[in-house]
């Protein structure tokens, strides 16, 4: 089921509170955040994030089309292995 | 044969099982069309006359419907627009797995493909024991 219309995107504060003191600086320094469940919002747009994966952070620039989606969907969880020859070419995927 | 919106071409079926045959049509889309045009269902699409025919491609296109090329479009910009921003499941449409958490140690067999068994390849940089 989906989320209610009602109680709007959900946000976490603690990154809300960065992305506000981001815009009012106008910084563009990646915002280190573990938050993968917040939803990316229209304000979001054009900064960068470095989204905790459970080990490291991966840094994620926010286009427009990326609204409506949460910041951990572009943060992969897991190294996608395959079977077959250790080429240079398997390896440096 | 008949021709309903230029290529679709439903065989010697009843019509309202020959309008599934158009991509984005279905079982219940058919039967609201039917309906629309005041056309019995049971009709062999061959026993139309020019008149019903034209009925019904009135009646899909006042439906706002969504079918054939503009829908086989649609769905691959949405393909395309999850895979430029690389989300979890733009990779997963992009690598051929399953994208809504299914299991893949086992199964997965219809995004997958038949199974290809690859043998064991020697990393040609390891270092070589004695044997």
């Amino acid at each position: 089921m989906g989320r209610s219309i009602k109680k709007g995107p959900f946000l976490d504060q603690h990154l809300q509170e960065k992305i506000l003191k981001a815009k009012e600086t106008k910084s563009k320094a990646p915002i280190k955040t573990w938050s993968r469940r917040s939803m990316i919002t229209p304000d979001f747009v054009g900064l960068t994030f470095n989204v905790h994966n459970g080990k490291l952070f991966n840094p994620v620039f926010v286009t427009e089309n990326m609204v409506g989606h949460r910041l951990g969907e572009f943060s992969l969880t897991r190294t996608f292995k395959k079977h077959g020859a250790h080429t240079a070419k398997a390896e440096a995927k | 044969m008949a021709r309903i919106l230029g290529v679709d071409i439903p065989g010697e079926k009843r019509i309202d099982i020959a309008l599934r045959y158009i991509y984005g049509l279905g079982p219940s889309n058919s039967k609201v069309i039917l309906a629309r045009a005041q056309i019995d269902p049971s009709i062999r699409a061959k026993n139309l006359s020019e008149q019903q025919l034209s009925q019904i491609v009135h009646a899909i296109q006042e439906g706002k419907y969504v079918i054939e090329g503009d829908l086989r479009r649609e769905i691959g910009m949405n393909l395309k627009r999850l895979q430029t921003i690389k989300c979890y499941r733009g990779v997963r449409h992009l690598r051929g797995l399953p994208v809504r958490g299914q299991r893949t140690q086992t199964n997965a067999r219809t995004r997958k493909g038949p199974r290809k068994t690859v043998g064991v390849v020697r990393n040609p940089n390891a270092k070589t024991g004695i044997h």
